[in-house]
This record gives C-alpha cells, structure tokens and sequence, in this order.
C-alpha cells in the first residue's frame, strides 16, 4: 500500500511535466490547427538552457528558469514564422515540417551541448518529507505547485484578457477574426511563444527528475502528445487529466516492467485510444473545413 | 514511350556495370542505400500514395531483420526459411500496426505508428531473446547456389534485382486499380466511400505493404551486415527515411527512390560530421514542405510550369478544349415497380441538437424526387444516413426492400447507391479520366491476389475500364478535359464531372446534392436534360435542390423538410402552395406568387 502511494505521488508529478508538455501542444493546436512534433524537442531545449544557466551560470534556480522561458519563447516565435505559409493548407505536410525541425533543434544541441547528457542536482535539497509513513520527495510538491500556478495563470490569460479572448476568437474561426481587426499572425506567434515557454517550464522542472540528453525530447514529446491526446486534443482539462493518467500510468509501469515500461504505456495508450479516438474530454476540434 | 524504354534500358545495364567501377567500400554503401531505397518505397506507398501517416516504417524493417537473426542463429534454421518467416511476421506487424488506422487518421495515426516503434525499440533493447542492447551476432551467410554471397559485390546483384522488381510492382500497383482507388482515399476517404472504395480493407492494405517492404529489407540487412542492434532501427533513422520521402516527393515512387539514394549519398559524404548531416537534412525537410511540397519528384513540372508562365516555352494558357454537348442515354425497360428507397422513423440527434426527427418517406422506383425546405432544415443530414455517412440515431433505411440501416458508405455504393456533394468532393490529385475510373472499378479487395500471381488479369481488367471510361466521358461531353485535373476546371464542369463519377457507379438510387448551386441558365437547363435521361435509363433520382424553377419542372413529387420534419409531401405545384411551406421559408403565410411548372423550364433562378 504504502509503495503503491509513493509510486503514485511520484507518477503524479511526472504526470505534471507531461500535463505542461500537453498544454502547449493543445494551446498551439487549437489556435492554429498545427500539431507541433517538434515540441518535444523544444522541452528539451528548455531543459539545457534552465540547467545551463543554473549550473554554469550559476543563477539561482527561480531566475535560470525565467530566462529560459523567454528564450525558449524566442524559438517558438522563428518556428512559426518559418512554418506560417503552411498554416491552414495541408495538415500531413505541416506535420512533417515539425518534425524536420526536431531533427535541426537535436543536432544543433548536440553540438552546442554535446552527445552525452547531464544531471541537475535537485533545486530543494533536504530529505523527503514523511507523511504518515509515506516518504515524499519535496521536489515533487514542487513541480506539482509551480505546474498548477502555470496551469491557473494560463487559464486567465485566456478568459480574462483581451490578447487571451482574441486567440480564443482565431482559433474558432480565423477569418471572421480577421475580419474583427485581429493580427491572425501575431496572434498564432504568441500562441506559439506560450506553448514553447510551457515546454521549457517543463524541461526546466523536468531536469533535477530526469538525466537532461538531447535525446530526452523523443520519449518526452511523445508521451506529453499522447496525454494531449487521451484528454481530449486541444482541451486544457484535457490536457492536465491525460498528463496525470499518462504519469501515474508510466510511474506503475516502470514498477512492475522495469525495462519493459514504455512498451507497456504505448501498448495501453494504443488500446484507449483505439477505444476513445476522441479521448475523455473529446477535442475540441479546430474547425476549419 | 521510346525514349523511356531506352532510358529504363541504358539505367538497368549502368547498374548492372557498377560493381566494376566500386571499391569494397563503395560497394557496402550502395547496398545500404538499395536498402532504404527499398523502405522508402515502402513508405512512399503507404503515406503517399494511400495518404497514411506512418512513423513505424522502421519497425517494420526491424521486425525483418531480426526474426532472420533470431531464427539462424537460435533456431538453427537457414537462411531462405527464415526469411519467408521473417517477411510474412513483418506483413503481419504491418497490418497489426495498422489497425488504429480504421479508427483515427492524421496526427493521432502519427504518434500511435510513432508509439508503436518506440515500443519495438524498447523491446529489442531489452528483450534476452533479442540480444538486448548488444544486438545478435553471427547470422549465417545466405547460401545461393552457385553464387558466393559472402562477397558483397554478388550480393549487390540480388540486391539489385529484389529492388528492380520491388520498385516495378511497386509503380504497377499505383497505376492499376489498387493503387487508383488508394490515391482517391487519401485525397478524399469520404468521397471514395461513396463511390464504393473499401476505405477500411485498403487503409490495411497500405500497411500491408509498408510491411512486406519493410521485411524484405530487414531480410536482406541481414543477410548482408549480418548482425543487427537496437540502433539501427531507432527513431533518427524512422525520421531520416521520412526526409527521404519527403525530399524525394512523397506522391512518387521514382520520387521515394532518387530521395533514398540522394539522402544516402549525402550522409555518406558527412560522414565523419553526422550531426552537421541531421542539421542539413532537417533543414531540407523544413524548406521542401514550404516551398516544394511535390519533392525532387515535383521539380521538373515546377520549372517548366514557371517557364511557361514567363513565355519561355509554349504551351501557356492551358489548352482548354470544349464542354461538348451531353447524349442521352437510351430508353430502358421501366423498372419494376416497387419502392427503390424506404426511410422509416429515421432520427438524428447531434449531441442536443436535432436534425432530424422521425422521417418517414419513400421513393417509388423509376421516379425524381426533390426535397427543398430552407438552410439548416435537415436535407443533407437525411442524405448523410441514407448513404451510410452518418448512423440513424433511430430508424431504418431500405434500399429495394433490402434493410442496409447504417451499413458501411462504400457497402450502400456497392448496392447501388450514388451520390454528389453539396461542396464538391472531386479527387484533387487524380485526373478527370482517374475519377472516373476509381468509380467504374467495381473490383474487390478479395480479388487482391491477383497482384501477386496474376498481373496480365490485372492489367487486362484496367484496359478494359479505361475503354468503358472514355465511353462515359464522351457521353458526358467531358472527353477534352480526360487528363486535366479537375481543379484547373471551371466550376460548372466540375459540377459535371461529379455527376458523372456518380453515373459511372452504375447506380440503380442516385442522390443529387444541390447539383444546379453555381451554375448558369443554360448550365441548368442542360442539367435538367441529363437527370432526365438518367432516370429514362431506369435509375431513381432523388434532388436536393433551392432552384425552385427546377424542382417545379424536373420532379415527380417534392418533399418539403423543415426544423428537421417533414412539413409537406406531394405534387410540386400543391406543395409549393401549401401554407405550411409558405410559412416555413417566409415565417408567415402571406401568400407568394411560385412560378408554374411551364415556365420553370427557362430556368427562373429562384432561390428561396
């Protein structure tokens, strides 16, 4: 009982991570309608410029992630410019225009940051909390509060402000928000900004839990999808619901499968959303035909 | 024709003569590149050709290889029959993997395929049996009688041949009814439904193949570097064999092939700077999908298009050739009497919304029935059901007293249902003749055997579509337009051409979806001619339609829907009189002035 609570508090703040890989990719796909494959490798971008200003920079680890954020929010902002005369023509190419610029931003980090990875030592140093007999790693409850605050703080963007209310407008029909004098372009930009600082949020968070590699962005981008996917692509309860089930679901895996864990989580994904194509949220489908 | 033979002829015997100019090195690398050449046939079939997205090519490739290597070296079997294993599991994987395809399409098949490798990764890396991390060693050389397969340059001969033969089926299956009927689905799957394609047998299909493809090559990987490890089958070589497609031209097998082999040739060059390669070739994947999206294989259409466009070669202005005029059908026996189309109590609720309730009429044999009622009141909903797009939330559809209540699109074509869209949905990539041809071909997906021992029945059964095409387009009056695509046309032979993929189904229902929308006087006059002449060729229509001119003239009886209910029923010059439907489109019963069904023939367009 007791290890299968610890398995689920640790599954729970990975399932964080992967619920601010799945927001970005639900905040870019419901504005513009462009599933970003490259998002994952932006996460781990994110994740070498937070670990990079903390450990060599030597920044305090609040501020290392501040300043990743924004230049991480810069690359989103050249990925969409490059990719924008694709934006509402054929969905299979932008697709595969994303995934090209994964394969770019892994080299381009393997050669500024080398082939192999690196540790983050965790920012909370300290024993683990012990609550009731169940140890708990502080810097789970960490990553749990911050990914909730950047969850909230998204979510009235969206509702409260102007900026937030014309990208809801876009993404419901771009040409009618022409129309009302909206910037489609600008507005998709900062769509895109947000969902890149959100992968670096994560990536950032991400580093003290996981080994940082250039290859971390495959398996992270996949997975953040695939809890996009099971919650409803495109819906930000959605998004946070599928993290959460897809983390606990990984942090039991790895528990009973070792090795095998991520078969098992793809096999399982596979057969959910064969079952429910459209997730438990349903998507929130752009729509644009 | 000549010229492509000789230069088929003169690329065979300067392949067949390479080996003479290559060190051992040199060599090695050209059998690794036939190698992808091979998957990326594979792949091209699969994503471009069948349009599905499928990131688990590599897998495929893997599964080859290492059933060969687990088979020789742990089973003790040679090397021939554990290849035949090795192809068949990998066939097998391949429709495995590609049954999420029946359920989802696009994004959500990318990272199911994508999953779905990872997880073969996974276990090859982990799994005793496998190897583990270190891989399989020591797979026996293939024995060929005769032939020493230890040395790479006769191996390249085998190589050579599988592919020659792989890439020729490859190209047969494009451009033979299979791989026809595979191009429509992926331009529209909606649309090929209702002309009668097996979307679901044939989207197995595509992975069918990407499987074989990927297990011939798996095969012979193993046969050749005679080891395998997890790596080689990792996800940066998945997304290297996707920019060669893509740079390559994904729509073009030879496209596929001069991508591999460019690709290969370009990473071999880089070899000793592997990550300075991954930049360039993502970054090429990047500006092919924005600015040539066709690939190398698209280039030479591009410039020359954009030479004639600055006049320096002729040709120009598209050589437009004349609509001719339609010829009738001939006068058949009238059709046995007796409903052809029997909706009873149908219902459709989207979520809270109802769009249709409990609709109940039938459609004689031999007649033309309009339905009207104003935007939103349910017309095409009730189209959708009858032709399997949508699922009755309740009721039943009949076709000539055959209960087929949501039955598959593709099921209702083959029982004689045609249908055009309210939006044209014409194949974009196919030519005219093509559209044409994906409807006529009435073969089945259990007739697929035949590619594999009997390609002259294959070919033969292709011409004589073709023949029975040329007849439909000459009857349409659509023969100059045979090779154009249809977007290049104006909208009113679009319209036409629609009309005529929908009549080359042979249907005995035929469902007109607002067939006069855009067109002018005249083009409506013709209109009416040809849905008259259908029906005297024995084939019930039944017309959606707002030109109120027309319905009053063309049809036997109209059926007012409205809010989803049938408000009317009957003669067209009783119901257009008929207070409810007055109310209905004005919302309230003052009394309009509807013009007569003599008149109506000069095509009034009144659109109410």
């Amino acid at each position: 009982m007791q290890v299968t609570i610890q398995t689920f508090i640790g599954g729970l703040s990975l399932g964080a991570i992967y619920a601010l890989v799945a927001m970005g990719f639900s905040l870019v796909y419901r504005t513009m309608g462009l599933v970003n494959f490259a998002h994952g490798n932006v996460v781990m971008i994110g994740a070498y410029f937070a670990s990079t200003f903390y450990l060599s920079a030597k920044l305090p680890f609040a501020a290392a992630m501040v300043i990743a954020l924004v230049v991480t929010g810069l690359i989103g902002i050249v990925i969409e410019r490059v990719l924008r005369p694709l934006e509402n023509k054929d969905f299979d190419l932008m697709l595969i225009g994303t995934i090209g610029f994964g394969i770019v931003l892994e080299a381009l980090a393997i050669i500024i940051w080398g082939a192999t990875g690196r540790a983050v030592p965790s920012p909370v140093p300290g024993a683990p909390l012990d609550v009731f007999g169940i140890r708990i790693r502080t810097y789970d409850l960490v990553v749990l509060a911050i990914a909730a605050a950047a969850t909230a703080v998204l979510v009235l963007f969206l509702q409260r402000t102007k900026r937030g209310a014309a990208m809801q407008a876009v993404a419901m029909d771009h040409q009618a928000a022409t129309a009302v004098g909206i910037h489609v372009g600008r507005s998709n930009s900062i769509a895109f900004m947000i969902g890149a600082g959100l992968a670096a949020l994560a990536g950032g968070l991400v580093g003290p839990l996981l080994y940082v590699s250039p290859a971390m962005g495959g398996t992270l981008g996949i997975k953040g999808f695939a809890a996009a996917i099971l919650g409803g692509f495109g819906s930000i309860p959605g998004a946070i619901i599928g993290g959460l089930c897809i983390g606990v679901l990984d942090g039991f895996t790895a528990g009973h499968f070792q090795g095998y864990s991520e078969l098992v989580t793809f096999l399982v994904f596979t057969v959910i959303i064969m079952v429910r194509p459209t997730g438990i949220f349903g998507e929130r489908t752009v729509n644009r035909a | 024709m000549r010229y492509r033979v000789g230069g088929i002829a003169l690329l065979g015997v300067a392949a067949w003569l390479l080996p003479y100019q290559l060190d051992s090195y040199a060599i090695h690398v050209v059998n690794v590149m036939l190698l992808y050449a091979l998957l990326a046939i594979g792949l091209g079939l699969a994503m471009g050709i069948a349009g599905q997205i499928n990131l688990a090519q590599v897998a495929f490739f893997g599964v080859g290889a290492y059933v060969t290597a687990i088979l020789t070296t742990k089973s003790g079997w040679g090397f021939w029959a554990a290849a035949v294993v090795a192809i068949l599991a990998a066939a097998a994987i391949g429709l495995l993997v590609g049954t999420p395809a029946l359920r989802m399409q696009s994004h959500y098949l990318g990272i199911v395929t994508l999953g779905l490798a990872l997880a073969f990764t996974n276990w090859v890396t982990n799994s005793h049996l496998a190897g583990g991390a270190e891989g399989i060693t020591g797979i026996p050389r293939p024995q060929l009688p005769g032939v020493d397969l230890s040395s790479e340059y006769l191996f390249y001969y085998v190589e050579l041949i599988v592919f020659a033969v792989a890439l020729a089926f490859g190209i047969f299956v494009v451009r033979t009814p299979l791989g026809r009927r595979m191009r429509a689905m992926r331009d529209d799957a909606l649309a090929a439904g209702a002309v009668g394609v097996e979307v679901p047998m044939l989207r197995m299909t595509a992975f069918l193949f990407a499987g074989v493809y990927g297990g011939i090559a798996g095969v012979l990987y193993a046969g050749l570097i005679r080891y395998v490890a997890p790596e080689t089958f990792s996800i940066a070589n998945m997304f290297l064999l996707l920019a060669m497609v893509i740079i390559g031209g994904r729509q073009s097998l030879v496209g596929c092939v001069i991508g591999a082999i460019s690709l290969a040739l370009v990473r071999e060059l880089l070899v000793d700077y592997p990550t300075y390669a991954q930049v360039a070739y993502g970054s090429v994947v990047v500006l092919t999908v924005v600015f040539a999206p066709t690939g190398l294989a698209g280039l030479p259409r591009r410039v020359t298009g954009w030479l004639r466009r600055r006049g320096w070669l002729p040709g120009g202005a598209a050589t437009a050739g004349a609509l001719r005029p339609f010829q009738p059908y001939g006068q058949a026996p009238a059709p046995q009497a007796g409903p052809m189309l029997e909706v009873t109590g149908v219902s459709k609720h989207f979520r809270g919304l109802t769009a249709l309730q409990d609709i109940t009429l039938t459609v004689p044999a031999g007649q033309i029935r309009g339905i009207v009622g104003p935007n939103g009141s349910g017309k095409t909903t009730l189209f959708n059901v009858v032709s399997g797009l949508y699922k009755p939330s309740a009721g039943r559809v009949a076709i000539a007293g055959t209960d087929l209540t949501a039955a598959r699109p593709y099921r209702l074509a083959q029982a004689g249902i045609a249908r055009t869209f309210q939006n044209l949905r014409l194949f974009a990539a196919l030519t005219v003749r093509e559209n044409v041809l994906v409807a006529l071909d009435r073969s089945r997906i259990r007739s697929i055997w035949r590619y594999a021992v009997w390609q002259v029945g294959v070919w033969r059964h292709d011409r004589e579509l073709r023949r029975r095409a040329d007849q439909i387009l000459e009857r349409f009056g659509l023969t100059d337009f045979a090779d154009s695509l249809p977007g290049a046309l104006p909208y009113g032979i679009q319209r036409r051409v629609e009309v005529a993929r929908a009549m080359a189904a042979t249907p005995r229902l035929l469902l007109l979806d607002e067939p006069a929308a855009g067109l002018n006087g005249e083009e409506v006059r013709q209109l009416a001619e040809i849905v008259r002449s259908i029906r005297g060729a024995g084939v019930t229509v039944v017309v959606i339609e707002h030109n109120m001119g027309l319905v009053m003239s063309l049809c036997d009886q109209v059926t007012v829907l409205s809010n989803g209910r049938i408000i009317a029923d009957g003669e067209p010059a009783r119901v257009a009189v008929d207070p409810h439907v007055i109310e209905a489109y004005l919302g309230d019963s003052t009394v309009i002035d509807v013009p007569a069904a003599e008149e109506a023939t000069q095509a009034t367009e009144v659109k109410l």
